[in-house]
C-alpha cells in the first residue's frame, strides 16, 4: 500500500533561503522599533495595515512568485513560504494583501487573459490592489457547488446577481473574485464561472457582519445586478469549479494554518521568563507545544515543496490544515494551563491578558475557515481509498 | 497481550544483514523505521543509530556484529592503579585506562542477540567513560518489554576491560548518546505507526457491518483521518531529524523534537487504531498488537515523552531573548 501522506520527504532549504529569513527578521525588527504593531495572534485575518503591505511590497515580499514580467519577484515557492512563516510567527499585520498574494495573484496568472494579468498583477505585487474571496453564501458554506449567485449574459458582458457572505475585507479591499452560476447543468460542478468584480461598483452593497468579538472583518456582499464587461470573466465559462478547487489548495496548506496563535505562545514564553523561568510542569507543556509546532512546520514545508515540484498536494494540504488548526486552538487552551490568566479584551492592547482574549475570541474560526475540518478529513480518507 | 518472545519466531539480525559503517545517516534512519514497521527482532536501531556512531565518535573500534547500548552506574576501578600518582585518592589514576568493572545494567535491549555492548558509565577518574563489553563477558538475566522484546539485565562480575576498549569521553558525548537513543526510538515508532495505519485502513475497508464497509461510515472516516494525520506528523519529525544528521552539530534539537513528538503521538495513534479494529485488534488474532505493544514500550524506554518535552521546554525558556521560533527554524 502506498500512503503519500506518510512518505514524507525532508525539505532542504538552500542557504540563500536562510539569508532571506534573516533579511525578513531584520526588517521586522526595524518595523517593531518604528512602532508597527506586531506580535498579535490571527494578524493575517485582522491585522489590516495597507502601508505595511506596501513596505513589504517594496522589499519584494508581495507577489514574490509572480513572474518579473508582471511586476512580481520571480522567486520560488519555498522562498515565499519562508517569508510568510516569518511574518506570521512575528504576528505582523499582513491581512490587507493576504488574499491578493495567496490566491488572487496566482489564480489570475493561471487563468487570466494577458490583459487581465497586465491589469492586476503589477498592482498586486506593488501592494496597492487588495482582494476579497467571493465564494461562500448563506446557503453555501462547505458545499460550495450549491452557490446561487448567477451571472447572466448581456449584450456586452454579464449581469451578476446574488449575495456573498463572510466576505473578509470587502469593505476595505478593491476587488473580489466571485464564483457564480452561469448555466444550469445536470452535474452541479459544471456551469460555474469566476468573475473579477470591482468592490467599489455602486451595485455592490457591502454590509458588515460583526464577529462575536465585535470586530468588523466579515461582510455580506449583495450583488444587485452588477453590470460586468466581457473581460470580467476569469478563465473559461463553466470551469469555475476546477479553478476554485485549485484556489482552495493554495488556501489550505499554507503556514497560516498552524501559526495563527504562535504570537500568544511567544508572549507566554516572555511572561514565564520575566517571572524567573518555569517549573518542570511549565517546561513540559511548553516543550510539548514546541515539538508539535516544529513537526507541523515540517509538514507545511512539505506541502510547499510538493507544489513547487508540481506534485499534487491536496491531501497533504488538508492534513496540515486539520492538524494545524486544531493545534492553534490547543495552544490557546494549553497557554491558559501554563500561566492561568483571566482573558480581558479591555486590558492594555498587546498585554498578555488582551492577546489571550483575542486568541480565545477568534478560536472558533480556526477550524472553520478555508473549509471545515470535518470536510477536510473526507479529503484525507478519499486519498486513502485512491491509494489502495 | 502477547508475551511471546519474537526471538522464538524469527532469526535475530546477523552481521551479514547490517549495512556498512559508511552508510548515509538518513538511510540508517530509514532502516530503523523499517525495522519498527516490521517489528524486526534484534538491536538494529541501537546498532546503527546509537552504538556505532558513539563508538566511532569516541575513536573506539566498532565491532562487526549487532550491538546494544547501556548506561548506568557501575563499580569501575583502574585495572593497573598508578601507585605513584598524587592525583586524588589512591585508585584515582591508572598507568593506563584498562578497567575492572562490576555491577548490573538493567533492561538492555536485545542483549542476548548482541555481539557486544557500548556502555556509558562513570569512570574511576571521575568523568564519563565509554567502553565496549563483549557478549562473553557478561551474564544475562532475561527480561522483556510489553511486546515481549528482550530487555535483559547484564551482570558484570569483575570484568577486565582492556584499555583499547575504553575511552574517556566529554559530556557532549553523553548528551549525544541520549538524543541518538531518542531518535532511534522515534524512528522505530514512526515505522510502527505506519503499520497501524495500514492495518487499520485494510481492516475498515474489508470489515462489513450494517451491510457496508466500516470505511463508509462518516464517524469512522473522521477518526481514520486523524490517525493518518498523527502518523504523518511523526513521520515528518523523524525525517527532519534524519536529514539534520548530515550536520551533527545541529542535529540535537531536531532529534529532541522527533523523540518528543513520536513518544507523545503513541497514545493517539494506538487509541484510534485499536478503536477502529474493534474486538479482533485486542487479541492475538490480529497483528495489530505487534505494533501497538511495541509502541507502548518504546515511548517509555529512553525517558518518556515528559522528559523530552522538559528538555525542549527548558531550552526554550532558558537563555537570552526569544528562542522559541529560532529554535524551530534552526536559527
Amino acid at each position: 500500500m502506498s500512503f503519500s501522506a506518510l512518505d514524507f520527504r525532508a525539505v532542504h532549504l538552500p542557504p540563500s533561503v536562510g539569508q532571506l529569513r534573516q533579511e525578513v527578521r531584520a526588517f521586522l525588527a526595524a518595523e517593531r522599533a518604528a512602532g508597527t504593531v506586531l506580535g498579535r495572534p490571527d494578524s493575517w485575518l485582522t491585522g489590516w495595515d495597507p502601508e505595511f503591505s506596501r513596505r513589504l511590497a517594496q522589499r519584494g515580499w508581495v507577489g514574490m512568485t509572480l513572474p518579473r514580467a508582471y511586476g512580481g519577484g520571480g522567486r520560488s515557492t519555498l522562498e515565499r513560504h519562508v517569508v510568510l512563516e516569518e511574518l506570521l510567527a512575528a504576528g505582523a499585520p499582513v491581512s490587507a494583501h493576504w488574499v491578493a498574494d495567496r490566491q488572487a495573484g496566482p489564480t489570475i496568472l493561471r487563468h487570466g487573459t494577458e490583459a487581465q494579468r497586465n491589469r492586476f498583477l503589477p498592482r498586486i505585487a506593488a501592494g496597492t490592489c487588495f482582494f476579497s474571496i467571493g465564494m461562500s453564501e448563506k446557503e453555501s458554506g462547505s458545499d460550495l457547488a450549491s452557490v446561487r449567485t448567477r451571472a447572466e449574459r448581456t449584450a456586452d458582458g454579464w449581469r451578476l446577481t446574488g449575495t456573498k457572505m463572510w466576505t473578509g475585507g470587502a469593505h476595505v479591499n478593491d476587488h473580489a473574485i466571485v464564483l457564480a452560476r452561469t448555466e444550469d447543468a445536470a452535474d452541479r460542478h459544471a456551469g460555474l464561472s469566476q468573475f473579477l468584480v470591482d468592490l467599489r461598483d455602486p451595485r455592490v452593497h457591502v454590509e458588515p457582519i460583526r464577529l462575536l468579538s465585535g470586530e468588523h472583518t466579515f461582510n455580506s456582499c449583495r450583488l444587485d445586478g452588477v453590470e460586468l464587461a466581457d473581460d470580467a470573466l476569469l478563465g473559461r465559462p463553466g470551469e469555475g469549479w476546477q479553478q476554485v478547487t485549485g484556489e482552495l489548495a493554495l488556501e489550505r496548506g499554507g503556514p497560516e494554518r498552524f501559526l495563527s496563535t504562535l504570537p500568544l505562545l511567544t508572549a507566554l514564553v516572555a511572561e514565564v521568563r520575566r517571572a524567573g523561568g518555569g517549573g518542570p510542569e511549565q517546561e513540559a507543556r511548553v516543550g510539548r507545544l514546541t515539538a508539535r509546532l516544529a513537526s507541523l512546520r515540517q509538514l507545511s514545508l512539505g506541502v510547499a515543496a510538493a507544489s513547487a515540484a508540481g506534485r499534487p498536494a491536496d491531501v497533504q494540504a488538508a492534513l496540515v490544515k486539520d492538524l494545524g488548526t486544531r493545534f492553534e486552538g490547543d495552544l490557546v487552551n494549553e497557554v491558559r494551563e501554563i500561566l492561568p490568566t483571566a482573558a480581558r479584551s479591555d486590558a492594555t492592547p498587546g498585554s498578555f491578558p488582551e492577546l489571550l482574549a483575542t486568541a480565545i475570541l477568534h478560536a472558533p474560526g480556526y477550524t472553520l475557515r478555508g473549509g471545515t475540518n470535518e470536510i477536510l478529513r473526507g479529503i484525507i480518507t478519499r486519498g486513502l481509498e485512491l491509494s489502495r | 497481550m502477547s508475551t511471546d518472545s519474537p526471538t522464538t519466531d524469527f532469526p535475530a539480525a546477523d552481521a551479514a544483514a547490517l549495512p556498512p559503517l559508511d552508510t548515509a545517516p538518513a538511510t540508517l534512519v530509514a532502516l530503523a523505521r523499517d525495522a519498527g514497521y516490521r517489528g524486526a527482532p534484534g538491536p538494529l536501531a541501537e546498532t546503527l543509530l546509537v552504538a556505532r556512531p558513539l563508538l566511532a565518535a569516541a575513536g573506539l573500534a566498532v565491532p562487526d556484529g549487532p550491538l546494544t547500548v547501556a548506561s548506568g552506574p557501575l563499580e569501575v576501578r583502574f585495572a593497573h592503579v598508578d601507585t605513584g600518582s598524587r592525583v586524588g585518592p589512591r585508585g584515582a589514576a591508572g598507568t593506563d585506562d584498562a578497567l575492572r568493572v562490576s555491577g548490573t545494567l538493567r533492561r538492555v535491549p536485545w542483549a542476548r542477540s548482541a555481539d557486544a555492548a557500548a556502555v556509558l558509565t562513570e569512570g574511576p577518574h571521575g568523568g564519563p567513560v565509554l567502553l565496549v563489553l563483549e557478549a562473553a563477558e557478561w551474564r544475562q538475566t532475561p527480561g522483556a518489554n510489553l511486546a515481549g522484546e528482550p530487555r535483559d539485565a547484564l551482570v558484570l562480575l569483575d570484568v577486565a576491560v582492556p584499555a583499547e576498549r575504553v575511552r574517556r569521553v566529554p559530556a557532549g558525548l553523553v548528551r549525544e548518546a541520549a538524543w541518538r537513543s531518542g531518535l532511534a526510538r522515534a524512528a522505530l515508532i514512526a515505522g510502527a505507526a505506519r503499520r497501524c495505519v495500514e492495518l487499520t485502513v485494510a481492516h475498515t475497508a474489508s470489515r462489513r457491518q450494517f451491510g457496508r464497509p466500516l470505511s463508509g461510515f462518516q464517524a469512522v472516516k473522521q477518526e481514520e483521518a486523524k490517525l493518518v494525520e498523527e502518523a504523518a506528523l511523526v513521520a515528518a519529525s523523524v525525517e527532519a531529524a534524519a536529514s539534520a544528521l548530515a550536520t551533527p552539530e545541529s542535529a540535537e534539537f531536531p532529534a529532541w523534537i522527533a523523540a518528543a513528538q513520536a513518544t507523545a503521538s503513541v497514545a493517539e495513534i494506538t487509541r484510534i487504531a485499536h478503536q477502529l479494529h474493534g474486538a479482533i485488534g485486542f487479541t492475538e488474532l490480529s497483528p495489530l498488537h505487534l505494533a501497538t505493544t511495541r509502541m507502548w514500550s518504546w515511548r517509555d524506554e529512553d525517558g518518556g515523552e515528559r522528559s523530552w518535552q522538559q528538555r525542549i521546554g527548558r531550552y526554550v525558556l532558558d537563555g537570552d531573548g526569544d528562542r522559541l521560533w529560532p529554535s524551530v527554524t534552526g536559527g
